[in-house]
C-alpha cells in the first residue's frame, strides 16, 4: 500500500488535504530536495505576480525594482515560520522534526504558488471588470494553502486541533520576536562593522602620518 | 603590414563614432540657452529633463517703456484690446502700454470724481478692465476705495467700505486686487478676512463674500472640532476657532465666468487653486490630493522650499498660469489642470527673477502665444515667448482636450520626436489609436504611458477584435486539444493494463519478493 515515488506524493499531498499528510509521516515521504524547489518556485511567484501579469493588472511601475523584498517574502518568512514552530512545538510536546516541519510546510504551499501562477496567465487574458475571476483563483489556491498547512502542522506534530491553532498563533508571534531580533542583530552588527572600519581607518591614518 | 590596415580602419572608425557621439553633446549646449534647467514630470512625479516651451525674449524695465523705473509695482492686466496695465504702486500710477511692450501709451495718475474734483491714486494694487464694457475696476489701496472708471479717467463709480451688517466694521477695506463678471458684479480681494472676496452689484452695493477656501481638514483641526462639540458655551468661547486660509489672488475665465482663486499661504496644502463657478462651489474640489506647482514641496514639506502661487493667469485658450513666488517659475497648465510647461527661475539673467518677488503672469493670443512676468524687486516685465515645441504642444492639446483625438495624432507624434519625456504625448496616441480602432497600437502607447486604465480599454477591444477573427481556429484547437489528452489518456491506460497483465501471468518471483 501506498508505496509512492517523490513525485506522487507531492500530488497525493496537495489532493488530499486531510490524509495526505498522515499518509506522509505514515510512510516517511518527502523530500528536502522538493522544498527547495518548491520555495524557489514561490519566490519566482512573488515577482511574476509583480512583474510578469498583463499590464492592466500591474501594480507596480518597472521603474522601480528591487529583489530584495522578494527574497524576504519567500526564504527568510519560509525560514522564520519552520524555525518559529519548530521552538514552539518542541515545547509544546511536538513530534516534528526541523527538516519534517520544513518538508510538510513547503508541500502545504503549493496550491497558492500554483494559483499565482494561474493568475499570472489570466492576467493577460482577461479585462479589468473580470476580476471577479482573477481573486477567485486566489483565494482558493490561498484557502487551499491555509487548509494544508493547517494539517501539516497538525500531522507532523500528531496535534488535536485546538491544540494546533493555539501552536500556529504561537508560531507567527514567534515569527514576529525572530524577525524583530533579526533586524536588531542586523542594526547592531552594521554598527559594528561601521565602528570597526573606522578603527580601521583611523589606524591607516596613523600608519601613513 | 596586413595586421596594420584593420587597426587603422579601426582607428579611423573610432575617431568618427566619436565625434558622432560628441555632435548632439556640442548642439545641445548651443540651444540651451535659457538659464535654467527646463523640466517637466513623469507619472511618479519625478522631474526629468524637457524641452523648453517657452523662451525669455527680454526683460523690460520702465526706462525701456520710455518713462522712469518702477516702483514695486504689484499688478500686470491685459484688456480684450491687448493694451497692458502695470499698476506702478510704489509711484502711485497705472501705465498702460501698447501691445508690443514697447512703450507706455497713458499714465493714469490721478481720476475725475463724478463731481468733477481730481483724485489721486495712493498705492493702487490691481486694475481689471471689463472686456464687455471697456471700464476699468481699479484697487486703490491706501485710499481705501474701488473706482469705476472708463478709460479716460472719469470715475463713473466709487466703492468704499460698506455699512452693511455682514461687513466686520471692526476690519477695515483695503482692496488688493478686484475683477468683474460678466454681469457686472465687483469682487474684491481685502487680505484682511478669510471669508472670501468682498462681492458688490453692479451699482456698488454690498452682497456678500465670494468663494472662501475650506478649512483644510488636518488632524488639528478634527481635534478641534470634536473638542469644541462637547465643550460649554463659556468654554467654547475661548477656545481657538478653525479658520481657513484667505486666498489673495484671483482671475476670470471672462468666455467661460469662472472665477480661478490663488492662495501663496504656506501653511496649507489645500485650495491652493480653486475653480470657483457662480454659485461659489469650487470645481476643482474632486482634486484635493493635486499639487500645484512644484512636487517636491510636498515631499520635503517644513523646509523653505514650498511653492507658493502668488498669481493666477487664464488664457484665452483656458490655460492656467500659476505664478510660483519660491522658485519664481511660471507653472502652465491646460484647462483640465495637466501640467504643460515649467518656465523662470530666480536669478539675475533675462527669463530669472528676484527671490520671491514676482507678482503677476499675464498672457497673449488665442494659443498663449507670450507669457508676461511681472518682477516687482526688479521692476521689470520679462516677455516669454512661445517655442516651436510650445506651439506643437499647445496645438495637440487644444485638440485633444477638444476630443478631436485623431486630428492631434500628428501633433503629438511631432511632440514625441521632440521630446521622448513628455508623457502627455504617448497618452494622446494612445487615446487617438483607440479612437482610430488601432488597439494594439494603443496598447503599445499607453503601456509606454503607464497608464494601465487606457491599456485595460484597449487591450478589451483588442481582445473581443482578436476574439472575433480567431473564433473558428480557437474552437478547433480547443476541440483538438481535448481529442488529444483523451487519446493520449487512452492510450496510457491500454499500455499500463497490457504491462500488468504480461507482469501478472508469467512471474511468480516478483510477488515474494
Amino acid at each position: 500500500m501506498m508505496d509512492l515515488t517523490q513525485p506522487q506524493w507531492v500530488k497525493h499531498v496537495v489532493f488530499h488535504p486531510f490524509e495526505g499528510f498522515e499518509d506522509l509521516r505514515w510512510k516517511k515521504g518527502g523530500t528536502l530536495k522538493y522544498t527547495a524547489i518548491i520555495i524557489f518556485a514561490l519566490f519566482i511567484a512573488l515577482i511574476a505576480y509583480d512583474r510578469w501579469c498583463g499590464f492592466q493588472f500591474r501594480p507596480l511601475p518597472d521603474a522601480h525594482f528591487s529583489v530584495v523584498p522578494y527574497i524576504m517574502k519567500s526564504v527568510v518568512y519560509f525560514g522564520a515560520w519552520v524555525l518559529g514552530n519548530w521552538s514552539i512545538c518542541t515545547l509544546l510536546d511536538g513530534e516534528g522534526t526541523m527538516k519534517n516541519i520544513c518538508v510538510y510546510s513547503s508541500y502545504a504551499l503549493i496550491p497558492y504558488i500554483v494559483s499565482t501562477f494561474i493568475n499570472v496567465v489570466l492576467s493577460h487574458i482577461l479585462v479589468r471588470d473580470e476580476q471577479v475571476f482573477f481573486s477567485t483563483v486566489y483565494y482558493i489556491g490561498l484557502l487551499w494553502s491555509a487548509l494544508l498547512l493547517f494539517n501539516a502542522i497538525k500531522s507532523v506534530h500528531q496535534y488535536s486541533f485546538t491544540k494546533t491553532v493555539a501552536a500556529i498563533l504561537l508560531t507567527l508571534f514567534a515569527m514576529l520576536v525572530i524577525l524583530f531580533l533579526a533586524v536588531l542583530f542586523l542594526s547592531l552588527f552594521q554598527k559594528v562593522y561601521v565602528f570597526f572600519y573606522s578603527l580601521y581607518t583611523e589606524i591607516l591614518y596613523r600608519v601613513r602620518v | 603590414m596586413k595586421k596594420h590596415t584593420p587597426r587603422l580602419l579601426r582607428q579611423v572608425l573610432a575617431a568618427g563614432l566619436s565625434a558622432a557621439l560628441l555632435l548632439p553633446v556640442l548642439a545641445q549646449s548651443v540651444s540651451a540657452d535659457e538659464p535654467y534647467d527646463v523640466y517637466n514630470y513623469n507619472y511618479l512625479g519625478e522631474a526629468v529633463p524637457s524641452q523648453a516651451g517657452y523662451l525669455a525674449e527680454r526683460a523690460v524695465s520702465g526706462l525701456d517703456l520710455g518713462t522712469t523705473a518702477l516702483n514695486a509695482p504689484s499688478d500686470l492686466f491685459k484688456d480684450s484690446d491687448d493694451y497692458f496695465y502695470i499698476v506702478d504702486s510704489g509711484n502711485n500710477r497705472i501705465l498702460k502700454v501698447d501691445p508690443d511692450f514697447t512703450e507706455v501709451v497713458k499714465v493714469y495718475d490721478s481720476f475725475t470724481m463724478p463731481d468733477g474734483s481730481s483724485s489721486p491714486l495712493k498705492n493702487p494694487k490691481g486694475i481689471y478692465i471689463s472686456p464687455d464694457t471697456g471700464l476699468m475696476y481699479i484697487a486703490d489701496n491706501e485710499n481705501a476705495r474701488a473706482l469705476v472708471s472708463d478709460k479716460d479717467g472719469n470715475v463713473k463709480m466709487e466703492i468704499t467700505k460698506p455699512e452693511s451688517t455682514v461687513y466686520d466694521q471692526q476690519l477695515t477695506f483695503l482692496p488688493q486686487k478686484i475683477l468683474c463678471d460678466n454681469a457686472g458684479n465687483i469682487y474684491i480681494v481685502l487680505g484682511n478676512t478669510t471669508k472670501g472676496a468682498a462681492m458688490f452689484n453692479a451699482d456698488g452695493e454690498f452682497i456678500g463674500y465670494y468663494g472662501a477656501n475650506a478649512v483644510a481638514k488636518t488632524a488639528s483641526v478634527i481635534a478641534n472640532h470634536f473638542w469644541n462639540a462637547i465643550a460649554s458655551d463659556t468654554e467654547r468661547s475661548f477656545r481657538a476657532r478653525s479658520t481657513p486660509t484667505a486666498f489673495d489672488n484671483f482671475d476670470i475665465d471672462s468666455v467661460k465666468g469662472f472665477i480661478y482663486t490663488s492662495t501663496s499661504s504656506g501653511s496649507t496644502d489645500t485650495d491652493i487653486v480653486k475653480k470657483v463657478n457662480p454659485e461659489g462651489y469650487n470645481l476643482f474640489d474632486y482634486m484635493s490630493n493635486f499639487v500645484w506647482g512644484d512636487l517636491f514641496s510636498t515631499w520635503y514639506s517644513g523646509t523653505s522650499y514650498k511653492t507658493k502661487i502668488v498669481d493666477i493667469d487664464i488664457g484665452d485658450d483656458g490655460s492656467i498660469n500659476c505664478l510660483d513666488a519660491t522658485t519664481g517659475r511660471v507653472f502652465q497648465y491646460d484647462k483640465e489642470a495637466d501640467l504643460l510647461f515649467i518656465m523662470g527661475a530666480n536669478g539675475d539673467q533675462v527669463g530669472s527673477f528676484m527671490t520671491g518677488s514676482v507678482a503677476a503672469v499675464e498672457t497673449r493670443g488665442a494659443g498663449c502665444e507670450n507669457v508676461y512676468v511681472l518682477d516687482a524687486g526688479k521692476g521689470t516685465v520679462t516677455v516669454f515667448a512661445q517655442t516651436v515645441f510650445g506651439d506643437i504642444v499647445h496645438d495637440a492639446t487644444r485638440l485633444y482636450n477638444g476630443g478631436y483625438y485623431e486630428e492631434a495624432l500628428g501633433p503629438w507624434l511631432e511632440v514625441l520626436k521632440r521630446d521622448g519625456n513628455y508623457r502627455r504625448a504617448y497618452l494622446g496616441i494612445a487615446s487617438a489609436y483607440y479612437n482610430m480602432g488601432r488597439y494594439k497600437d494603443s496598447m503599445v502607447y499607453a503601456k509606454k504611458a503607464d497608464a494601465s486604465g487606457r491599456y485595460n480599454k484597449a487591450f478589451e477591444r483588442y481582445r473581443s477584435q482578436w476574439l472575433k477573427a480567431h473564433l473558428t481556429q480557437l474552437l478547433i484547437g480547443i476541440v483538438l486539444i481535448i481529442a488529444g489528452v483523451w487519446l493520449l489518456k487512452r492510450i496510457v491506460k491500454k499500455r499500463r493494463a497490457n504491462a500488468v497483465a504480461a507482469a501478472a501471468v508469467p512471474d511468480t518471483a516478483a510477488s515474494e519478493e
